[in-house]
């Protein structure tokens, strides 16, 4: 506290005495995150006194609200968080800067990352951003109900999924499930109308993605989203694709072993985890914190279950710092979005814990974080570090059309109004038809 | 002997018939109360829980640790440290930054609407010219146009202006008139009598004396009415005033309260700092209902018997 006072002061009067200085302005979403990069900030300032930042955070519908507006009205901040769902469109309506002749002149190194993260922000031979996180996917469990239902943390660690039955990933879920007489979703007496307590909750989130969702099933029965990154063919028709959707509606339609649909929108998100009502939920790495210390209850992390190919796969998604190509202080803006990318700011946030760094040995500051609460995260990384382990976010240009065309079809399904075989050529066909 | 008045009175009593309806009314006045009361109540009981036992706790009526932390991260009182501590977000809203914004946001538009929009009323009920009534008819097809469709254009012109990031910018679409405010105040000088103003005009009296010293002190009960309206709308205005204020030193209260919502998309907002933020903000239109809202009665049932 007494170092942030000093720091804070230290800012203060270098901003009052540099005469020709420069203020920045970088958005952010997270809350969580700003008091990390806020540090940044005042260390940036410390090495470059001619240029402050200012850090402003809008919540994530906002957020891309405010930067659309901004674009319009010439009053978007100079350098922002990017995300791979957004950036397509923003790049295709050229309101970012290409910072490839940038790096080529300072000698910026773009292999210092994990593999394939800085690959994700190019299109065309042009650079959009450079990597400052990166993030997968496992299941968070309620250690404290988990013990009560007679099982260890390894119980979870090599569990197996697959369409068909659900595998020991199905088998564990409806154990942790009880109905108000307190028989499991095992027992034949299981009164799948009256759940006091669901072994597993999915937050649905429809969308085209499914990232925290659906993607780590479907990628393990061989399906991929689309042919590639910026991908013009989509593969929602695949049977492949369809079975696993349906059996994720079927874990609440026909088993009950997960709350339905109306149940989720109407508690929000994962609101039913944080109420201590169902055992796991499938989440990502960004929520390592929030997760762990903020619940009254003690948080465990596990590997995803293996999937009919024998392999855990998660989705690997990364976010940069982009600059405003009407941003009045280029090279200031650089500056910053370098050392944003930089080992000497991502050591600053990953010892802090709140994300996980792009860069590998920040990262492990992030996970030593975690491991001195208590905590221990290494599950993510694991994931990133594994061989195949990982497939890249489907990126896509009218990311916006795809996910709306995606997000009706599905909660069709999950309503049980439709079955997904039926609905999803449809809707695959409507997808494509967007690229023509 | 001194106690007998007294038992006679108890005795009377009950020989009145029993007053059911007036009972029934109460229990139903009750309920209504109870039911519109509920929401504010929860705000105010999420405000007090802390955030690590809000979702286990949703069920209950009253938390089982109360806690000021809320107010306390929402008022800055706090360090950052302890507000993440508490279970909070690494944001802070500049509250009383906002709440000036806000004032002056609010208090701008209500005295320019109300003033504005009772000129043009009056005009429209008394003053004689070319057109007025189509004029005013023009006014009526104003209102069915949804605001949505105007914001793109005044944004566009706002920007043009200048003005992102001011106070000007804020309040120019509302601070002129509503055709809402005018219409309103139109019917009510059309009922108003028209012997005293006949009588001020023969005295010497021109249009602007007449609308300032007699219609005007007639008309203080809709005045306040719709002064109140519009304070209510606009203290809680949150679209407008978020397109035009970029900058954080130009947030008004719904605005820099979004900072508790959203985060992440699969994160939660932070509920209660949101909710104990929310009751803050609220406290101000609170009061003004508390003083003024007789004024609001008294003039709808004048209105009223009209």
């Amino acid at each position: 506290m007494k170092k942030l006072l000093t720091l804070t002061a230290a800012l203060c009067t270098l901003s009052s005495t540099a005469s020709a200085a420069t203020t920045l302005q970088y958005w952010l979403w997270d809350a969580n995150q700003q008091p990390a990069y806020q540090q940044c900030a005042v260390n940036f300032t410390k090495k470059n006194p001619d240029i402050t930042v200012k850090i402003t955070q809008k919540g994530w519908n906002d957020y891309w609200t405010g930067l659309t507006t901004g674009f319009v009205s010439g009053t978007a901040p100079d350098v922002f968080t990017n995300h791979l769902a957004y950036f397509p469109e923003f790049a295709r309506n050229n309101q970012l800067v290409d910072i490839n002749p940038l790096i080529k002149r300072d000698k910026v190194a773009t292999n210092i990352y994990y593999p394939g993260l800085a690959q994700l922000w190019t299109k065309d031979g042009k650079r959009y951003g450079l990597p400052k996180d990166f993030d997968t996917v496992a299941i968070f469990y309620n250690a404290d109900l988990l013990a009560k239902a007679g099982l260890k943390p390894a119980d979870l660690a090599n569990l197996t999924w697959n369409p068909k039955d659900g595998g020991t990933w199905q088998r564990t879920i409806a154990r942790l499930t009880l109905d108000k007489q307190g028989n499991n979703g095992l027992s034949p007496k299981f009164n799948k109308k009256q759940v006091a307590q669901y072994g597993y909750m999915t937050p649905y989130g429809a969308g085209f993605n499914g990232q925290t969702e659906w993607a780590f099933y479907t990628a393990t029965t061989g399906w991929k989203h689309n042919n590639g990154l910026f991908g013009t063919k989509y593969n929602y028709d695949d049977p492949r694709f369809a079975q696993t959707i349906q059996w994720l509606a079927d874990l609440n339609l026909k088993h009950g072993l997960i709350p339905s649909f109306q149940e989720v929108q109407a508690s929000g998100g994962d609101s039913l985890f944080r109420a201590g009502k169902a055992v796991m939920v499938t989440n990502g790495s960004w929520m390592i914190s929030d997760y762990t210390s903020k619940l009254p209850f003690k948080v465990g992390i596990a590997p995803l279950p293996k999937g009919p190919d024998g392999t855990r796969k998660s989705m690997f998604n990364g976010l940069a710092d982009s600059i405003w190509v009407g941003s009045k202080n280029q090279d200031a803006a650089w500056k910053w979005v370098k050392y944003l990318a930089s080992a000497e700011c991502q050591n600053v946030v990953g010892r802090t814990g709140v994300v996980l760094p792009a860069i590998p040995s920040a990262t492990n500051l992030a996970v030593a974080a975690h491991k001195a609460r208590g905590v221990d995260s290494s599950v993510f990384v694991n994931q990133a570090k594994a061989k195949g382990g990982t497939f890249l976010f489907p990126i896509t240009d009218a990311a916006a059309q795809v996910n709306d065309i995606m997000t009706s079809t599905m909660q069709k399904v999950f309503l049980g109004q439709a079955k997904a075989a039926d609905v999803l050529g449809d809707a695959n066909a409507k997808v494509n038809a967007l690229f023509k | 002997m001194t106690t007998v008045p007294t038992t006679q009175t108890a005795h009377h009593r009950p020989r009145k018939p029993f007053p059911l309806g007036r009972l029934l009314a109460y229990l139903a006045l009750t309920l209504v109360i109870l039911i519109s009361l509920f929401p504010i109540w929860i705000v105010l009981k999420t405000a007090l829980t802390g955030s690590r036992s809000l979702f286990t706790e949703a069920a209950s009526l009253w938390p089982s640790e109360p806690t000021l932390i809320n107010f306390k991260r929402v008022l800055g009182l706090v360090s950052l440290e302890e507000a993440q501590a508490a279970g909070g977000s690494g944001s802070a809203v500049n509250f009383l930054a906002a709440m000036k914004n806000s004032v002056i946001f609010t208090g701008l538009i209500v005295l320019g609407q109300t003033f504005f929009s009772a000129m043009a009323a009056y005009a429209f009920a008394r003053l004689k010219f070319p057109g007025r009534d189509a004029i005013f008819t023009l006014f009526l097809v104003a209102m069915m146009i949804p605001g949505i469709v105007l914001f793109i254009p005044n944004f566009i012109t706002i920007k043009n202006l200048g003005w992102l990031n001011t106070i000007p910018g804020m309040v120019a679409p509302f601070i002129l008139m509503t055709p809402f405010a005018v219409f309103f105040l139109r019917q009510f000088f059309l009922s108003l009598p028209r012997e005293t103003e006949e009588a001020a005009f023969l005295d010497g009296a021109g249009p602007f004396t007449i609308f300032w010293r007699i219609t005007l002190p007639m008309s203080q009960g809709p005045l306040a009415t719709l002064a109140i309206l519009t304070a209510i709308g606009m203290w809680n205005e949150f679209f407008w005033p978020f397109l035009i204020a970029k900058d954080e030193a130009s947030f008004t209260l719904p605005v820099a309260l979004q900072v508790f919502k959203s985060q992440t998309p699969q994160g939660v907002p932070d509920w209660t700092g949101l909710m104990a933020g929310t009751f803050v903000a609220a406290i101000p239109v609170f009061l003004l209902l508390v003083f003024l809202g007789r004024r609001v009665v008294e003039s709808l049932a004048f209105s009223g018997t009209k």
